[in-house]
């Protein structure tokens, strides 16, 4: 299908890829990919050029936001007149304990989400400094829509230095907290400093100011008790986000977790160890009393309505966002990664588990209906997709949201085909506060090493109640993978710059090795989701057997992606919007009709590139190099099954991030 | 020919006794196509969106072979 202006289009993209992996890409010539018919509204197959699919991802994602000097200049006027309603950036020093709230620094005006953290984190980090000392900072920012009824736009982004891999992070999530945040009128919160070991405090912000309260006997406690504590004691409608006695222990391995709309302590920004860094600061929770959820002021009312209705209308058509994701949740690509034989088994040693389908998504949709819980369910209010669950324990326990990687790294992962043991471990970890990815990775190097042994479900389980206990062996299971596989002489430690590989296989989902290798965050699946191109088909198809085209692909994907985190929609919208030409122009639409601007194409590129650059210029700092840019060696040298492939790139990878 | 079909996401509901991701042995004339597979489980066109044989991406116009392990999905994604 061809679009109004895309010749024009094209000419303003500069994502062009370049050198070898260009030519070999342009050879391929075409591909399939599935897109809506214009006349009918029916999906099919068609056919595109593989230059227009990459075009497509720069494209949309540029759209959404521009950081060009002209547009910093109209946040600033605008500003000065008083046109913002998400103006205030709150710091909280937990040395003084003293609150101070100021205008959002010009500079940081036009920036949300992960533009904002991590400029904040390069501008005010000492990259060298110690992740859990007073000098490193926690920011929590809200997306540029989060706040308003903009579909699936509640995501905020969690900014520091990671304890887990050394390097700038930031870490997104869902929750009730983003728009509550955002309705206050904070553009970030950020926390400094640090209080006396031993110390805990609960951050208060309300419509009327913010103050810090000693934790009392909410300190130590697990995530369901510490939200069901505090909305007790501060009303039912209150936003927590909280680390758990892992973060308060400084484990690696530590998450912040953020309550879902029911109150289950189920969502969280958890990777790279921010959970330790909250730790360290002394802040067991912030809790967050909001009148209102979808009342940020926007310049034009109709107009952001009309948009946001059209882009509503845009999700809930597409297949993928209307009906597999809501109907299935995330953990619908089970069976399909399994399927492509991309599955990592048994510690990375196989591409596929034969009882995979035992904990994959119509397995959980089935068991979520039999006992009163949700198989559909939205993380944060406005969600139209839907895609998290609510899992109910054989016991009656509501355990929250179970995600494609957390039943992949607790069931395929450590060859374990029980849907309830691996919705055991998911509890435990929202509880104890861990990322479900580290801990799955991390477990499963521990049964590489003999600690406990492969498909054994209950053995896994009593490995994660030590985390809680503070044992010797449960501080292991929670300082992540890379640590744990150092203690037992583990070699083939499925991890890079420290932090675990998630759920797809990077000898045969090829473009998410590259991902994994060259991220600015660690092994990371969603900083360049090549699983779409590789093996979804959504947004084209590139072969994930073969090198061509990988890099291009991920370096397209990171610098879209980090522009749609700093949004605040959920990176899921992309499936839709790579697939409907009107997808792209209903997110500008809405940020000009929420800001006055009039935001075009044009910098997409300078947009997403600056926040990868700011992320690799803080990296370069802390000490990276592209040698830390390459898988583990044993993807290099040992043949994956069925497809018996191994990984290969590697200089390749280092034009990457040449732009 | 016999091939080995696995359907997921609700496509098992078009198949009378089936369930996701059980294999089914399919006996079909030699020269079978991915779409002509549909047409024997009854599966519209419109319903199925990827196919793969032995792990691969395969085109639905494309003839299957004896002992293929073949799955068929409609568009999923997640993350």
């Amino acid at each position: 299908m061809q679009r109004a202006g895309e010749a024009e289009d094209k000419r303003r993209i500069c994502l062009r890829p370049e050198g070898p992996s260009y030519a070999a890409a342009r050879s391929r010539t075409s591909s399939s990919i599935y897109e809506a018919d214009s006349v009918s509204g029916r999906y099919q197959h068609s056919t595109f050029s593989f230059e227009r699919i990459l075009n497509e991802f720069s494209e949309w994602y540029i759209s959404c936001i521009t950081i060009k000097d002209s547009i910093i200049n109209q946040f600033k006027i605008l500003k000065q007149r008083g046109k913002f309603f998400v103006d205030k950036f709150m710091r909280v020093n937990m040395t003084t304990k003293e609150i101070s709230v100021e205008p959002v620094p010009d500079k940081y005006a036009p920036l949300g989400g992960r533009a904002l953290t991590s400029q904040f984190v390069l501008d005010e980090v000492e990259p060298t400094c110690e992740p859990l000392g007073p000098f490193n900072k926690l920011i929590f920012a809200p997306g540029l829509l989060s706040g308003t009824n903009a579909p699936s736009s509640g995501r905020i982004s969690v900014g520091a230095k990671s304890p887990l891999t050394g390097t700038i992070k930031e870490s997104n999530a869902g929750g009730v907290a983003s728009q509550k945040i955002a309705n206050l009128g904070y553009k970030a919160i950020v926390i400094e400093g640090q209080p006396a070991k031993g110390e805990f405090y609960i951050l208060k912000i309300t419509p009327d100011g913010a103050e810090l309260l000693p934790a009392g006997d909410v300190a130590g406690k697990g995530g369901y008790e510490t939200v069901n504590m505090l909305k007790e004691k501060f009303g039912p409608k209150a936003g927590v986000i909280f680390t758990g006695p892992a973060g308060e222990m400084l484990m690696a391995g530590a998450g912040i977790g953020i309550n879902d709309p029911e109150g289950n302590a189920s969502r969280y920004a958890g990777r790279g160890g921010l959970g330790a860094v909250m730790g360290a600061k002394g802040l067991k929770a912030i809790v967050i009393d909001a009148p209102k959820t979808f009342d940020v002021p926007v310049a034009d009312k109709e107009r952001f309505r009309a948009a946001a209705k059209k882009f509503a209308d845009i999700l809930l058509g597409h297949p993928v966002t209307g009906q597999g994701l809501p109907a299935y949740g995330t953990n619908v690509l089970m069976n399909i990664i399994n399927e492509a034989g991309t599955l990592p088994t048994r510690n990375f040693s196989s591409g596929r588990f034969e009882q995979a389908n035992e904990v994959g998504g119509e397995k959980l949709a089935e068991a979520c209906n039999a006992r009163g819980g949700k198989a559909t369910h939205a993380c944060h209010p406005g969600c139209v997709m839907r895609c998290s669950n609510i899992f109910v324990l054989p016991d009656g326990r509501h355990m929250g949201s179970l995600e494609y990687e957390t039943a992949w790294g607790f069931g395929p992962n450590l060859e374990i085909s029980s849907l309830d043991d691996v919705g055991m471990m998911n509890y435990i970890c929202n509880d104890v506060g861990l990322d479900t990815i580290e801990a799955g990775v991390t477990l499963g190097v521990l049964m590489e090493a003999g600690a406990i042994p492969f498909g054994d479900g209950k053995a896994a389980i009593a490995a994660l109640e030590e985390v809680g206990k503070g044992t010797l062996f449960g501080r292991i299971v929670g300082s992540g993978a890379t640590f744990a596989g150092k203690v037992y002489g583990v070699t083939r430690i499925p991890a890079v710059k420290g932090q675990g590989i998630p759920a797809y296989d990077p000898r045969s989902c090829r473009g998410n090795g590259v991902t994994y290798a060259t991220s600015t965050q660690g092994a990371d699946h969603t900083a360049g989701y090549a699983v779409t191109a590789n093996i979804l088909k959504v947004g084209g198809f590139v072969d994930p057997l073969k090198d061509e085209g990988q890099v291009v692909l991920s370096r397209n994907l990171q610098i879209a992606t980090a522009a749609v985190d700093s949004t605040g929609l959920c990176l899921f919208v992309a499936f839709a919007v790579l697939d409907n030409p009107e997808g792209l122009p209903a997110v500008v639409e809405m940020l000009n009709a929420m800001y006055g601007l009039s935001l075009t194409g044009d910098d997409v590129v300078a947009l997403g590139q600056s926040i990868l650059k700011n992320e690799l210029e803080f990296n370069r700092r802390a000490g990276f190099t592209k040698a830390h840019d390459r898988l583990p060696e044993f993807f290099y040298t040992e043949e994956l099954a069925p497809h018996n492939t191994k990984f290969a790139l590697k200089e390749e990878m280092d034009e990457l991030v040449n732009f | 020919m016999q091939v080995e079909v696995r359907v997921f996401c609700g496509l098992e509901k078009c198949i009378p006794g089936a369930r996701f991701g059980q294999p089914l042995t399919v006996e079909m004339p030699d020269g079978t196509t991915g779409y002509g597979l549909l047409e024997i489980l009854n599966i519209p066109r419109e319903n199925a969106f990827s196919l793969l044989v032995n792990g691969a991406h395969q085109d639905f116009n494309e003839v299957l072979a004896e002992g293929d392990r073949v799955s068929i999905f409609p568009p999923v994604g997640g993350g």
